[in-house]
């Protein structure tokens, strides 16, 4: 072993979680080295996942509008339509973003080293480049932010050719005519709407009834409506048996029911795991679990001391909005900074084609829970933003505590809910009643008015209770 | 563009001069893609295109498909050679695959017209087939487009051929006497420009003509970056294994591992490695193809 190069903290990983402990832990003064094995940074955030897909889905959503504004424009795309041509600005974001980062980086003193880390002790992690050479680098505060990647299920061959992941989907050369999905997660369902709202024929195939199970089933309902008037097939309680490409035009999907699904490739978006495997944690101490994930404590250390853990490596939810804060409070509770309050409730987005969001817990999950809770649902054709843009297919639910005063979770299935959630997560953070947006003035006329519809609802549903009691 | 160091023959700058008139009036002679070949690969494309279809359309051209199916019975995609027509050939082998057979048959020595170099052209040819094969495999490790790499590999070094042929023609034009190593390096000075011309010209999807555009500086190849890495890397790949030994400036083992392309590509030595493991397979289809 070379002579250790010594640190106050180790981050391993450049993703949304990585980076952000790297920049707190500099910015308190400790001397930080960032390790990352990819010439880019950014993990699957930047460089595979988040960014590069919605930027796809901008245009399809560019796409949709037109084909569903055909008075104004007779719209279709080619035949043979590259799919690179869909994906515009994406370098321009990439490159932008990886200038952000480095000058970020580079302010604040983190330095950073491009090559694969693997651990020797729990104190000692050896560098490889990619050339080669070897490094050992030392500390008693290393975090591992290492990412996922997508779970290859042993009996779907993955080709990357005509059978794909999500790390590999947006590589296809042309617009397939058919897809199937494989999978009823965000990642599947972000993908296949974005690709049927492009004019791809999508079948999504599930073992579960409702994609995006951890919703509300009047969410998801509306989700496959728009899915399916868009011309996608949603195939639930459904098994697949066997899955091959064909070898000459088709990649055959064989299920449980007898039928068969032939579409010209196929996504398999079967979950994610752990990115560990070159890591060697059990030269550390550590282990998976039995989901794959690594576990850690509510101050995010890993079950060695001064081993830290954030992000997609620690399982749900699996977003880069978490990772960054994880990442930055692991950071500070490492080098025992203090981290300022931290709200455990954030939102999930989904970017499907309609989005979806949602803070806090469903309907079901508060009945469960809590018995009798309050419910009160704005639809957007009923608000006349929605009329006038025609963003008619949505709606917003919140959900109150027995007491119809105490917020315990919204949910927005629409266009701009990723958006419209912040102003409930405003609310749920600083303990408002629900009355809060019944007595604010929002703008006329906005989607946001349908938080006042759906908190008027519970009002009205409350006065009625109480008048009974 | 670099100037090439030819002024020791007699006319050798005359001719370098009459080579980049003609490349920059456009005038040069790119080569017919066999029509079919271009169909071929046009209709693969096409998903709503099917296989009857395929099939007639490479029986229209004899020796294509006498070609096709002979590489289609070979030992490597049927091993007990028993397809008797097109059609069952397109069953078994799908549509991609018969279209690269059939690109790959199409793009061989009888396009050019370079007397005194059939052995040269018929080199690159090899050489561009076999990139295009180690790329496909590049391509699937690294997660990049899987079906570019093909063509890009195949098409990389395109110019070449067509340069030779029109530095032929010119110096017989000039009655101008030309030396080999005036030649090539006329050659290596106008076949990256007269490439491009080629697939445009060929109509080739717009990944395929950014990929010859860089392929020298890929690092200028913005968009087309990734790609034009992977059919670099595909050619280092092909100069390794076409190289006998004794050959001068051949790649050792270690070299192509080190090759810096393969590190920009975000390829570990124990992963460039695991891509190397696919050589029988990668030998085996380029014997299949050149049969
Ligand atoms: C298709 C898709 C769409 C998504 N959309 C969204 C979205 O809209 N919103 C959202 O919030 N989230 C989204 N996500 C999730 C989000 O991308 C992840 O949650 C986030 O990137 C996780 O961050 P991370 O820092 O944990 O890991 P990553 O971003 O995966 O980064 C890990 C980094 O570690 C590096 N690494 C791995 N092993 C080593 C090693 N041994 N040595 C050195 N470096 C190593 C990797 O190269 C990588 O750069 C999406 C994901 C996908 C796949």
């Amino acid at each position: 072993m070379n002579t250790p190069i010594a640190y106050d903290m180790l981050v391993i990983g450049s993703g949304p979680a990585g980076q952000k402990a790297a920049v707190e832990a500099a910015r308190s003064g400790a001397s930080v080295a960032l390790i990352e094995k990819t010439r880019k940074l950014g993990g699957a955030c930047v460089q595979r996942g988040t960014i590069p897909s919605k930027t796809l889905r901008e245009n399809a959503l560019r796409v949709r509008n037109m084909r569903m504004n055909a008075q104004l424009s007779n719209f279709k795309l080619a035949e043979d339509t590259e799919l690179a041509t869909l994906i515009t600005r994406l370098n321009n974001v990439l490159n932008a973003h990886d200038e952000y980062m480095r000058k970020q980086l580079e302010r604040t003193q983190v330095n950073l080293i491009h090559g694969r880390a693997r651990f020797l002790s729990p104190q000692d992690v050896e560098v490889e480049s990619v050339r080669g050479e070897k490094q050992t680098y030392s500390s008693g505060h290393i975090l591992i932010a290492t990412g996922s990647h997508p779970r290859k299920p042993p009996d779907i061959p993955v080709d990357h050719e005509h059978l794909f992941d999500s790390d590999s989907i947006l590589s296809m050369m042309y617009l397939p005519k058919s897809l199937t999905v494989l999978g009823g997660g965000v990642i599947a369902s972000e993908y296949a709407s974005i690709f049927q709202a492009l004019g791809v024929s999508v079948t999504m195939i599930d073992k579960y009834p409702h994609p995006l199970g951890f919703l509300d089933n009047d969410l998801t309902q509306t989700f496959l409506n728009d899915f399916t008037q868009m011309g996608g097939t949603w195939k639930g309680n459904t098994k697949v048996t066997r899955c091959y490409w064909n070898g000459m035009d088709a990649v055959i999907t064989e299920c449980d029911d007898g039928t068969e699904v032939r579409s010209e490739k196929l996504l398999c978006a079967a979950g994610r795991v752990a990115n560990v495997k070159e890591l060697e944690i059990s030269n550390a101490g550590l282990q998976l679990n039995e989901r794959g994930l690594i576990d850690v404590d509510d101050q995010l250390e890993t079950q060695v001391r001064g081993i830290y853990a954030a992000g997609d490596v620690i399982g749900p939810p699996s977003l880069a909005s978490a990772s960054m804060e994880q990442g930055r409070r692991a950071a500070c509770n490492s080098l025992e900074i203090t981290s300022g309050v931290v709200h455990s409730v954030i939102p999930a987005g989904i970017y499907s084609i309609p989005e979806l969001s949602s803070i806090g817990i469903s309907e079901t999950q508060a009945r469960e829970k809590f018995g009798d809770v309050f419910v009160g649902v704005a639809r957007f054709d009923e608000i006349a933003r929605g009329q006038i843009s025609g963003a008619l297919n949505g709606m917003l639910k919140i959900v109150c505590d027995t007491d119809g005063k105490t917020i315990l979770g919204i949910m927005i299935v629409g266009e701009g809910a990723t958006e419209l959630i912040h102003i409930g997560q405003m609310a749920l953070i600083n303990n408002s009643p629900v009355d809060i947006f019944v007595e604010t003035v929002f703008n006329f006329p906005t989607l946001a008015e349908a938080y006042r519809a759906a908190a008027l609802e519970i009002i009205h549903q409350r006065k009625i209770n109480s008048s009974r009691s | 563009m670099t100037s090439a160091k030819v002024s020791p023959q007699p006319g050798a700058a005359a001719l370098e001069r009459a080579m980049e008139k003609l490349v920059n009036t456009g005038a040069i002679d790119v080569p017919m893609l066999p029509e079919v070949a271009g169909k071929v690969v046009r209709l693969a494309q096409d998903a709503d295109s099917d296989a009857a279809e395929l099939a007639k359309l490479i029986q229209s051209d004899q020796i294509l498909a006498g070609h096709v199916m002979r590489v289609a019975n070979s030992a490597l995609y049927t091993p007990n050679a028993s397809l008797v027509s097109l059609q069952q050939a397109i069953a078994r082998l799908g549509m991609k695959l018969i279209s690269e057979i059939a690109l790959g048959a199409s793009i061989n020595s009888s396009l050019f017209n370079a007397p005194g170099y059939d052995d040269h052209i018929q080199y690159v040819i090899r050489h561009s087939l076999l990139s295009g094969l180690w790329a496909k495999e590049i391509a699937r490790a690294c997660r990049r487009n899987v079906e570019a790499a093909f063509l890009t590999g195949l098409l990389h070094d395109i110019g070449r051929p067509v340069a030779t042929q029109a530095i032929i023609t010119k110096a017989k034009k000039l009655e101008i006497p030309i030396q080999k190593p005036v030649l090539f390096a006329l050659e290596n000075q106008f076949q990256r420009t007269i490439g491009v011309k080629v697939v445009e010209q060929w109509e080739m999807p717009s990944t395929v003509v950014e990929v010859v555009r860089y392929f020298d500086d890929y690092n200028a190849a913005g968009e087309a970056k990734n790609q034009t890495m992977i059919a670099c890397a595909g050619s280092l790949f092909a100069s390794h294994f076409m190289c006998r030994p004794g050959d001068e400036g051949c790649m050792t083992r270690g070299e192509l591992i080190g090759q810096a392309v393969l590190g920009d590509l975000d390829l570990y030595q124990d992963e460039v490695e695991e891509i190397l493991e696919k050589e029988d397979v990668v030998k085996s289809a380029m014997e299949a193809l050149s049969a």
